[in-house]
C-alpha cells in the first residue's frame, strides 16, 4: 500500500487524516525504497534467516546449545580400565583428545564411571615415558632406541645360547592389545621356544579360567550382560561391583528398579556399596566358600530342586584330585549331606536361615545369574569356588536361558580376548588348547608353521612361580609389559629382590613406576588411542579401539616394540604379520579351526559395530549371546528347543560338577596375628594406580586406609582416622583407621592402589594350587595404633 | 460491561465519556492482572494458575477489544467527536490488544511448558511413554515415578534457571518444533550440546547422599562447568536410540 494516493481530495476527516499519515510516511528514499518498504524487506529477510539457518542445521550459539568443551571430531573407541569394556566416544581437538561420552549405542548404554571419563586425561598427565632408558652404573640413563633394543636382544639371545629358552620369559597383562598378546605369545611359544609367557591376568583370572575350562571344557562365561536384565534373582559373590564394575552394577540396579522384587544376593566379608543394596547379605569369613556353596547344593538336593534332565543328559560329576575321580549324583549327594546350612553356619560365620533363604531364593528364581570377581578368584580354592558356584547353576538348570547364567567378571579391559583366549599364559596355548597336550602343541605348530617339536612341551612359570625362579636365578631376563608386579604381586619385599637380580626389561607407558626401578631397560610404550588394537570384555566381546593421536616423545606400541625384538632375535620370519589389522587377521583365522570360531569378526565389522560376541563363525553372524544352547551357538549341534545343551568342550558333550571338600587356611591366625586381612579397589582408582593415581582431579580420593569393624577397633583401642601399623609375617604398613562396619569382625581390608603404603608387603604368596592364582584375600595379620588422627606422619 | 451501550447515540461527548472510561480501563485491568498474578505466583494454592489468569485476561481484552471496535466503526463512529474516536481506536488497535498479546504468550508460554505440549508432537512420544512407564529404569521415568517432579517433568528438567534458562528453553522449543512440522529432523534425535548440571545438581548437590560421594568431590571442577555431564554415570535419562522406535521415513540408527 505504499505510495496510496487518495483521488478523491474532498474525503472525510478521518480519510484526510490517513492520508496525511500515508503522506509523511511514505516520502521516497534516494534509493527507490520507501521506509516501510526497507522495514519489511529487512524483516523478511531476519526472519528468513531464522527459518532457513534453522533448517540447515545452523549451529550458531544463539540457535541451538553448545558443547562446553570443543570437538573437532568424535570416534567410537573402548575405555582403558576395567574389564566391564564400555563403550564410548572419543573427542578429538587440535590432535589431542580432550573429551569421552558414553556411547548410547554400546552395550553401556552411554554410561560411564568415574574412571572411564577421565579417561579424555591419561594421555596428558605427568611421568608419561617418552624415551628409552638404559640402567648404568645403577642408574637410569636416556638412550636411542636402537641402543636400548640391540642391548635387549643381546642379553636375551645371550641368556638363550648360555642357559636355554627356559631362562627367558615374558610378563604380559590384560591391559596390551589383542594382537600384542597374541605376538608376544607366538615370539616366546614358537619363536624362542619357551612357555614362560604369563602375566597379571595370572593375579586375576586364572581361577576363573580355570573353574570354566575344567566345568565346561573350554574358558570363558557361556552367558552375556544382557542376562542381567532378565534375572530375577542375582547372587554376586566376592565382587564389589558397585565400586569395581560399576556400569554393571548400574545395570543390576537397573534391573531392580524396572522390577523391584528381583532379588540381590551378596556374599562378601565386607559391607561393601555393593552389599549395602542386597536384599541378602552373606557377610562369610573369608575363605570359606567353598563351605558355603556345598551348603546351598545341599540345600538344592534336599528341597528337591535338582533339574533332574540335567543331571541324567547334560551333566557328570568328578571328585577333585590328581587324577579326578568320577562320582555318580548318588555319591555327589552323599558329598554335600555333610554340608548343612548348620554346620556351614558354623564355619562361615552366618545364620544357617540365611543360608536356607538364600539357596531357595537362587534355586526358584525364574532365572538366576551370578556375578563374581576377585573376591571368588584370588582365594587359596578359588578354582573349587569357581566350579562349586557353575555347579549351583548346573544342578538346578539356571543356565542357558535369559537371565540365567553364571559369570565372571574380569578387571582388565583384555584379559579375555588377549590373554586367556590367545592362550598367552604359561600353561594354556591359542583358543583354549593346552601346552600339556602333545595334540594342541602339533595343531599350533601347524598353524603358526614352525617345525614340530619347537613348542615346548614343559608349561612355563606362572606368574608367582616366574618371580620365584627369578629369586633363584633361573629366569635371566624378563620381559614386562604394560603392568607393575612389583606393586601388584603378593609378599612384594620378596619379589622385588628377586626383581633386582634379573635382566628386567619393562614396557611401561609410565616412569617411574615401582616396577621400572628394578628395571635395566625402560621402553616408552604407547597408551590407549596412541595406538590402535583390538580389547574384548567380560562377555566375549571384541572391540576396536582406534588410534587417535601420536604417542609422546619416542614412545611407541607395544607391538611396534614386539615386532622389533623378534627381528633382532632372529625370528621375524614367524612374526609376518605386523600391523594390528595383519595380525587380527591372522588371529581371527586360526580361530576358524577352533571352538573359540570368530572367523566372522572381521576389521571392517569392529570398526562399523559396537563390539561382536564370540562365536560368531561368519562375518553376516551377528555374534552369540548364549553358548552351548543349539540355536544360539553356531558351534552347538542338537535341536533347538528339544536338546537344551551341547557342552561341546568335553568330548562327552557333558558338563562337570565338582565335588570340593572346605580346606583350611594356609596363612592361619595366631595370637599374634589373629585378624584377616583382604585387600581390593575404591571405585576412583585402577589397580596400582599407575594411571589413576597420575590424574589430578582423583589426588585426593583417599586410598591410604585399613577399614575395620568398630568391635575390633574398640578392642585395640583404635578410633577413627588413628595411624595403625597392619603386620604380618612378611611385613607391615601404616595406614589410617577407618572404623565402622564396612568389615565383619575379625577381617581388615586395605587397597592395593598406594604405591607408598603397599599393602603387598603383608600380603602371603600363597596361590591356588590348580590355578596358581595369589590368593590376595585372607593373610593373617596384627593391627596396633600407632598415633591419633591428628599426627601427620602417615 | 461496555459503556457505549449504555450511551445515547445522539450524544458525543456522553460517547467521549465512555472512550475515555475504556481507557482507563485498560490500565487498571493489566494492573489487576498484575496483582492477581503476583499473589498466584505466591501463594501457589490460588487455584488459578499464572498462564490460566493471563489467558483469560487476554480473551477478555481480545472481545472486548473487537466489540469495542466494531461498536466504534459501524455503530458510533458518526455520532463520536474526532478526539473519541481516535482515544477508541487507540484503545482497541493497541491497549486492548496488547493485553491479549501478553496474554496469548502468557499462554503460550505457560502452556507449553506442559507434558502434554512437549508429547504433541508424535516424535516425543517414545520418550513421555518411557517416562510414564512405571517399570522403566531411565532417570526420567524414576523421577516421574517417584513424585520427585510433581509437575512440568520435561520442562523442569531441559530449562536451566533464570531467564536466560527459560528464553533458552523457548528457543529450543521453537527449533524443535520448526524442525519437526518442517520435516527436516534428523533420526535419531539427539540432544544438543553439554547438559547444564545444575539441573540436577539444584536439588542433589546439597543433600548429604550426593556430598559422601568421593568421586563427586573429585569430578566438582568438572561437573560445575559441565564439562561432565551426571548423566554420563548417572544415565540414561531416555531409552537410547536403540531402544526407541524409529520414526517411519526415517533412517534406522547404526
Amino acid at each position: 500500500m505504499a505510495g496510496r494516493k487518495h483521488a478523491d481530495g474532498g474525503a472525510e476527516w478521518w480519510d484526510a487524516a490517513a492520508e496525511d499519515e500515508d503522506g509523511t510516511g511514505d516520502v521516497l528514499t534516494p534509493g527507490g525504497l520507501t521506509r516501510r518498504e526497507l522495514l519489511r524487506l529487512l524483516a523478511l529477510s531476519a526472519s528468513g534467516l531464522v527459518v532457513s539457518g534453522s533448517l540447515a542445521g545452523c549451529d550458531t550459539a544463539l540457535w541451538v546449545r553448545q558443547d562446553v568443551v570443543p570437538v573437532d571430531s568424535w570416534h567410537k573407541g573402548v575405555c582403558r580400565f576395567c574389564g566391564t569394556g564400555c563403550g564410548m566416544m572419543i573427542g578429538v581437538h587440535d590432535g589431542k583428545v580432550v573429551d569421552v561420552r558414553g556411547d548410547e549405542l554400546a552395550h553401556n548404554r552411554g554410561r560411564l564411571c568415574i574412571k572411564g571419563v577421565l579417561n579424555r586425561e591419561i594421555l596428558y598427565v605427568k611421568d608419561r615415558a617418552t624415551k628409552p632408558l638404559i640402567r648404568e652404573n645403577g642408574a637410569l640413563r636416556e638412550a636411542t632406541w636402537d641402543e636400548a633394543m640391540a642391548l635387549v636382544a643381546r642379553r636375551f639371545k645371550e641368556s638363550i645360547a648360555a642357559h636355554g629358552p627356559d631362562s627367558v620369559a615374558f610378563y604380559g597383562s590384560g591391559q596390551l592389545y589383542t594382537q600384542e598378546s597374541y605376538t608376544a605369545n607366538k615370539l616366546f611359544k614358537a619363536g624362542i621356544g619357551t612357555n614362560n609367557v604369563d602375566g597379571n591376568p595370572r593375579l586375576c583370572m586364572a581361577s576363573a579360567a580355570a573353574g570354566y575350562t575344567s566345568v565346561f571344557g573350554k574358558d570363558e562365561p557361556s552367558g552375556c550382560y544382557e542376562d542381567i536384565d532378565h534375572a530375577d534373582c542375582i547372587l554376586l559373590t566376592g565382587s564389589n561391583a558397585a565400586d569395581c564394575h560399576p556400569i554393571i552394577w548400574e545395570r543390576v540396579l537397573d534391573r531392580k528398579r524396572s522390577k523391584p522384587d528381583t532379588y540381590v544376593i551378596v556374599v562378601d566379608p565386607r559391607r561393601t556399596r555393593t552389599a549395602r543394596r542386597a536384599d541378602l547379605h552373606l557377610a562369610i569369613y573369608p575363605g570359606t566358600d567353598v563351605t558355603l556353596y556345598n551348603a546351598f547344593l545341599h540345600e538344592f538336593v534336599r528341597t528337591g530342586a535338582v533339574d533332574r534332565e540335567m543331571v541324567e543328559r547334560y551333566l557328570k560329576f568328578q571328585q577333585a584330585g590328581t587324577p579326578p575321580q568320577p562320582r555318580t549324583f548318588a555319591q555327589f549327594r552323599e558329598h554335600v549331606a555333610k554340608f548343612t546350612p548348620e554346620k556351614a553356619a558354623a564355619v562361615c560365620g552366618v545364620s544357617a536361615d540365611a543360608i536356607r533363604e538364600a539357596a531357595f531364593r537362587f534355586a526358584r528364581a525364574k532365572a538366576s545369574l551370578s556375578l563374581w570377581t576377585m573376591g571368588l578368584n584370588q582365594q587359596f580354592q578359588a578354582t573349587a569356588s569357581n566350579r562349586l558356584v557353575m555347579a549351583m547353576h548346573l544342578l538346578t538348570g539356571q543356565i542357558g536361558r535369559p537371565g540365567a547364567t553364571p559369570f565372571s567378571l574380569t578387571g582388565q579391559p583384555n584379559a579375555g580376548g588377549g590373554v586367556r583366549d590367545t592362550g598367552a599364559l604359561a600353561h594354556t596355548l591359542p583358543n583354549g588348547r593346552m601346552v600339556a597336550k602333545p595334540k594342541d602343541r602339533a595343531e599350533m605348530e601347524k598353524l603358526w608353521g614352525v617345525p614340530a617339536g619347537r613348542i615346548s612341551a614343559k608349561p612355563g612359570y606362572d606368574a608367582v612361580g616366574l618371580f620365584s625362579a627369578m629369586e633363584r636365578g633361573d629366569v635371566k631376563c624378563c620381559l614386562v609389559m604394560g603392568t607393575n608386579p612389583a606393586q601388584s604381586l603378593p609378599n612384594a619385599d620378596r619379589f622385588r629382590k628377586a626383581m633386582e637380580k634379573t635382566f628386567l626389561v619393562v614396557a611401561d607407558a609410565f616412569h617411574p613406576t615401582e616396577t621400572t626401578q628394578f628395571a635395566d631397560v625402560v621402553l616408552p610404550a604407547a597408551l590407549w588411542t596412541e595406538k590402535e588394537g583390538v580389547f574384548s570384555q567380560s562377555e566375549r566381546r571384541y572391540h576396536l579401539v582406534p588410534k587417535l593421536v601420536d604417542p609422546p616423545g619416542e614412545a611407541r606400541s607395544d607391538l611396534a616394540i614386539l615386532v622389533d625384538l623378534a627381528d633382532r632375535l632372529g625370528q621375524g620370519a614367524l612374526v609376518k604379520a605386523r600391523t594390528p589389522v595383519d595380525v587380527w587377521d591372522e588371529w581371527r583365522k586360526m580361530s576358524a579351526s577352533s571352538k573359540y570360531n570368530f572367523e566372522g569378526i572381521t576389521y571392517e565389522r569392529l570398526q562399523k559395530e559396537r563390539g561382536i560376541l564370540w562365536p560368531c563363525p561368519t562375518e553376516d553372524h551377528p555374534g552369540t549371546k548364549r553358548r552351548f544352547v543349539p540355536g544360539e551357538d553356531p558351534l552347538a549341534h542338537g535341536t533347538a528347543g528339544k536338546d537344551r545343551f551341547d557342552f561341546y568342550g568335553m568330548p562327552d558333550g557333558r558338563a562337570v560338577i565338582w565335588l570340593h571338600g572346605q580346606e583350611a587356611a594356609q596363612d592361619p591366625a595366631s595370637p599374634e596375628y589373629p585378624l584377616r586381612l583382604a585387600t581390593g579397589r575404591v571405585l576412583e582408582h585402577w589397580h596400582t594406580a599407575t594411571i589413576t593415581g597420575r590424574v589430578p582431579a582423583l589426588q585426593d580420593v583417599p586410598i591410604d586406609f585399613l577399614e575395620m569393624n568398630a568391635m575390633d577397633a574398640a578392642r585395640l583401642g583404635i578410633g577413627e582416622g588413628d595411624r595403625v601399623e597392619v603386620r604380618s609375617r612378611r611385613g607391615e604398613v601404616e595406614l589410617r583407621a577407618r572404623v565402622g562396619d564396612y568389615v565383619r569382625p575379625g577381617v581388615v581390608f586395605a587397597t592395593f592402589h598406594s604405591a607408598k603404603h603397599l599393602i603387598n608387603r603383608a600380603v602371603k604368596e600363597t596361590v591356588d594350587p590348580i590355578s596358581k592364582e595369589p590368593d590376595f584375600k585372607n593373610s593373617a595379620v596384627a593391627v596396633r595404633r600407632k598415633g591419633g588422627p591428628e599426627s601427620n606422619a602417615a | 460491561m461496555l459503556p457505549e451501550t449504555q450511551t445515547p447515540p445522539s450524544r458525543s461527548r456522553a460517547a467521549a465519556a465512555a472512550a475515555r472510561f475504556a481507557l482507563w480501563l485498560a490500565p487498571l485491568a493489566l494492573l489487576l492482572v498484575a496483582a492477581t498474578a503476583s499473589r498466584g505466583a505466591e501463594g501457589g494454592s490460588a487455584g488459578v494458575s499464572e498462564g490460566q489468569l493471563l489467558r483469560g485476561a487476554g480473551l477478555f481484552a481480545a472481545v472486548s477489544a473487537l466489540i469495542l471496535l466494531v461498536l466504534a466503526e459501524f455503530v458510533f463512529r458518526r455520532r463520536m467527536a474526532r478526539g473519541t474516536y481516535h482515544l477508541l481506536l487507540l484503545v482497541g488497535l493497541f491497549m486492548l490488544p496488547v493485553i491479549a498479546i501478553l496474554g496469548a504468550s502468557a499462554t503460550v508460554l505457560e502452556e507449553t511448558k506442559t507434558v502434554a505440549s512437549c508429547n504433541s508432537c508424535h516424535i516425543m512420544h517414545p520418550f513421555v511413554n518411557d517416562m510414564k512407564d512405571p517399570s522403566s529404569a531411565t532417570l526420567a521415568a524414576r523421577h516421574y515415578k517417584n513424585g520427585w517432579i510433581p509437575d512440568h517433568q520435561c520442562y523442569s528438567c531441559h530449562t536451566t534457571y533464570g531467564v536466560h534458562g527459560t528464553l533458552e528453553g523457548k528457543r529450543d522449543g521453537l527449533r524443535h518444533w520448526l524442525l519437526y512440522v518442517t520435516g527436516t529432523w534428523k533420526e535419531p534425535i539427539n540432544y544438543k550440546g553439554s547438559y547444564p548440571n545444575i539441573n540436577c545438581t539444584g536439588c542433589h548437590a546439597g543433600t548429604p547422599k550426593f556430598q559422601r560421594v568421593p568421586s563427586h568431590a573429585a569430578l566438582n571442577r568438572y561437573l560445575s562447568k559441565d564439562q561432565v555431564g551426571c548423566i554420563t554415570c548417572h544415565g540414561p535419562s531416555h531409552p537410547t536410540p536403540l531402544e526407541r522406535p524409529v520414526t517411519p521415513g526415517k533412517e534406522a540408527p547404526k
